[in-house]
């Protein structure tokens, strides 16, 4: 009787496993090229009589930028084109929503990559995104201009091809309240030492430390902090190294005397010991509470925190100050892109829309609502009342080479190599490593992480 | 009237079979689909996935944070045990034994965590724990031990024993009333036999009760343990998020980091394996262990 049990036990478990196979992921990459040529014919369907129409999906992740500005030009598009019929999937948790859809390759026509659980450097690793190299090279601006030389930072290249286009220019740096800083007659920093100076009379006038950020999310200060400090101290190159974890470039001597500066923060005890637990709403909620005096964060700070901020609290934003005495400060632009899905199922109207979005009218307007800059160059800001200030004078201040360089990173530090360094960065913040351990480690989590893309 | 063999076959699959259709829906299917899983290098984000047989294992074995994150789940486990028994006895005994008139209050006070969704316990304890604004650190500034103050959660040192609090906080009511329970069906003729025989009270606790509900006990610290090492991942990941540099990741929780935030599901399926394996040895060796002759007087 026993043994009958167990025989029908693992007749089960078989039937069960045999299920499984038919629904488990494709062993092979080569069944998606398969089926995307599949749907070819569908497209040229929709293309045959020049009209856009049929069902046009669209996915966007709804953070410290609202959704207003999506409303107004999903509107815009729908007059435009009245035979789309429109679907929106928005939200905070949008990506995880739409996580099964782009699991079972029926995902929407276009998506804009932001927030939590979504990652442009895995979707084109898993082969998600449509190649637009070939399609970006014909489009135009309504005044002429060609869209790929009108960015204010080129679209990310992998192996050439691009696959996304940056929609929104945003940066770290970082933040200060300038009422406060009028009030105290602080000096607002602009390198290194006068950072530290500053640091050391706020720690002597208030007691407190005066820098914070978020330990649970340690990316904020690897992102707002670090690349322009790598930036500055040796320029795109050394940051393509250190994001692509190529051999030394972590424990090389540019990234060890920036880590010594960090180094040099946490000893002075400028680094708020408790940051460790904090996510970022907390961190930027201290900061706000003048707990503490500077917090990285990128431009959606004030949008994000927009209620909790007291009335007499003043935005100010400068380049992470942690470049030598006398060089101009540095920034490296977060982008936020557009894509289209390689599997999209309207293709033509997809691109319409992204076609439709890239324009000046929208780019101010999106200043406008979110207190961000569209990734447009020749941009008139100054112009707009409803632009905030801290923003214009970002603008301006990035517009200035003598006081701002730009650099630009490759693409995004890919989650496994990120995750790891962030970890080694708490604890060299915490004061329980030092900065050649968190080079070591740094490097060890590099070449782990060359290995894995063997 | 003698049913036939037929018909209590037939009534046997009536009781049995769609109990068994939902079990292998719910709980053999997802098994058997993680072990699945775990043989591939898959993102969970996308239709494509490489079949790479046992080499999620061998990564498993050469992980250098997987030791730190069974540490931490077996010190939770430990921690807990102890602290949850101790305490949910002590109160149990306290509150049948002592004829306290409050005792139906103190009941419902001890039993109230468990009504609590752990998401809101874990939020609740990092305001507590809040280097700045917490109860922690104030009342050890009011009471003079300035230097004991410390940023609990985010020190690599403490944020691991700042855990075991909430999470003993949380669990005592749940015990309390099921030994309450055991307690409270021990016939009052032991203690009146063992006092006329000269027992102490310490020594009736010894001798009478904990014997008696050894059983009770027994279900109690396995399904700690069970509910540990399954779901000790809800308060880090409200907490900590498995920082400050993985100081606070436990099985679960690691397992989220790399299927959901890293983007390897095939690594986080085999790390699912692994805690499947490691609850089922410590459940085995726990039963082995706490084997005791059933008592009755």
């Amino acid at each position: 009787m026993m043994r009958k049990g167990m025989s029908w036990f693992l007749l089960v478990v078989l039937m069960v496993f045999g299920l499984l196979v038919g629904c488990a992921p494709g062993a092979s990459s080569d069944d998606g090229g398969e089926d995307a040529e599949g749907e070819e014919p569908a497209t040229d369907e929709n293309a045959e009589d020049g009209e856009i129409s049929g069902e046009l999906e669209i996915q966007y992740f709804v953070g410290g930028y609202g959704d207003s500005w999506w409303k107004e030009v999903i509107g815009d598009f729908q007059e435009e084109y009245p035979d789309v019929t429109i679907t929106e999937h928005a939200g905070p948790n949008i990506n995880e929503e739409m996580r099964s859809r782009w699991v079972s390759d029926d995902p929407p026509d276009v998506v804009y990559i932001d927030g939590a659980g979504s990652s442009e450097t895995q979707m084109v690793e898993d082969g998600q995104l449509m190649d637009m190299t070939e399609w970006l090279s014909s489009v135009e601006l309504e005044d002429g201009s060609k869209l790929e030389e009108s960015f204010i930072v080129d679209p990310a290249t992998y192996d050439g091809s691009i696959y996304s286009l940056p929609l929104v220019f945003d940066t770290w740096g970082t933040w200060y309240d300038n009422a406060w800083f009028e009030e105290n007659d602080w000096t607002v920093p602009s390198d290194f030492p006068s950072f530290m100076d500053t640091m050391g009379q706020i720690k002597e006038d208030e007691g407190i430390a005066p820098f914070v950020t978020t330990g649970q999310y340690p990316y904020y200060f690897l992102r707002g902090v670090l690349y322009p400090a790598f930036g500055a101290a040796g320029g795109d190159e050394l940051l393509t190294d250190v994001i692509e974890g190529k051999e030394g470039a972590w424990t090389s001597e540019p990234v060890m005397n920036v880590m010594k500066k960090v180094e040099e923060m946490q000893k002075a005890g400028y680094i708020d010991d408790g940051f460790g637990a904090l996510n970022h709403t907390q961190s930027q909620m201290n900061f706000l509470l003048h707990d503490n005096a500077f917090i990285p964060v990128g431009f959606w700070l004030p949008n994000e925190m927009a209620n909790d901020t007291p009335d007499d609290f003043e935005y100010g934003f400068i380049p992470s100050p942690m470049q030598d005495e006398g060089e101009p400060g540095a920034i490296v632009p977060d982008l936020r892109p557009l894509a289209i899905a390689e599997k999209a199922e309207n293709p033509e109207a997809a691109k319409a829309f992204v076609e439709f979005v890239f324009t000046k009218e929208y780019a101010k307007s999106f200043s406008e609502h979110t207190g961000a800059i569209m990734n447009l160059q020749g941009v008139d800001l100054a112009s707009s009342d409803e632009v905030p200030e801290f923003l214009k004078k970002a603008n301006e201040m990035i517009n200035d080479p003598e006081q701002v360089q730009i650099y630009q990173k490759p693409h995004p530090m890919s989650a496994s190599l990120e995750t790891p360094i962030s970890n080694s960065l708490v604890s060299l913040m915490l004061g329980n490593i030092s900065a050649e351990e968190f080079a070591e480690e740094a490097e060890k989590a590099a070449s782990e992480y060359r290995q894995s893309l063997e | 009237m003698v049913q036939s063999k037929k018909q209590s076959y037939l009534f046997l699959a009536f009781c049995l079979v769609p109990t068994f259709i939902l079990f292998a829906v719910f709980t053999l299917y997802p098994l058997v689909n993680g072990l699945y899983y775990s043989l591939f290098e898959w993102s969970g984000a996308s239709s494509v996935g490489e079949f790479v047989g046992f080499d999620n294992y061998k990564r498993l074995f050469s992980d250098e944070i997987i030791p730190r994150t069974i540490l931490h789940d077996y010190f939770l486990v430990v921690a807990k045990v102890i602290g949850i028994m101790i305490l949910s006895t002590f109160f149990a005994v306290a509150l049948t034994q002592m004829r306290i008139k409050e005792a139906p209050f103190y009941r419902i006070i001890f039993f109230f965590p468990n009504i609590m969704s752990v998401v809101v316990i874990g939020i609740l304890w990092t305001f507590i724990y809040n280097p700045n604004l917490g109860l922690v650190n104030s009342g050890l500034e009011f009471i003079g031990l300035e230097e004991w103050t410390k940023p609990w959660l985010g020190s690599e040192t403490w944020a691991l024993p700042s855990l075991v609090l909430p999470s003993v906080w949380a669990g005592i009511g749940l015990f309390m009333l099921m030994l309450m329970g055991g307690i409270s069906n021990i016939s009052k003729s032991y203690y009146e036999a063992a006092e006329i025989d000269g027992a102490t009270e310490w020594q009736q606790f010894w001798k009478v009760t904990l014997p008696l509900i050894w059983p009770q006990i027994k279900i109690s610290i396995l399904y700690i343990i069970i509910t540990t090492l399954n779901g000790s991942f809800i308060i880090v990941q409200v907490m900590t998020r498995g920082g400050p540099n993985n100081s606070t990741h436990v099985m679960g929780s690691y397992l989220y980091e790399q299927a959901f935030v890293k983007y390897n599901f095939g690594y986080g399926a085999t790390i699912g394996v692994m805690i499947l394996i490691l609850s089922l040895i410590t459940v085995v060796i726990m039963q082995f262990m706490m084997r005791r002759e059933k008592v009755e007087y």
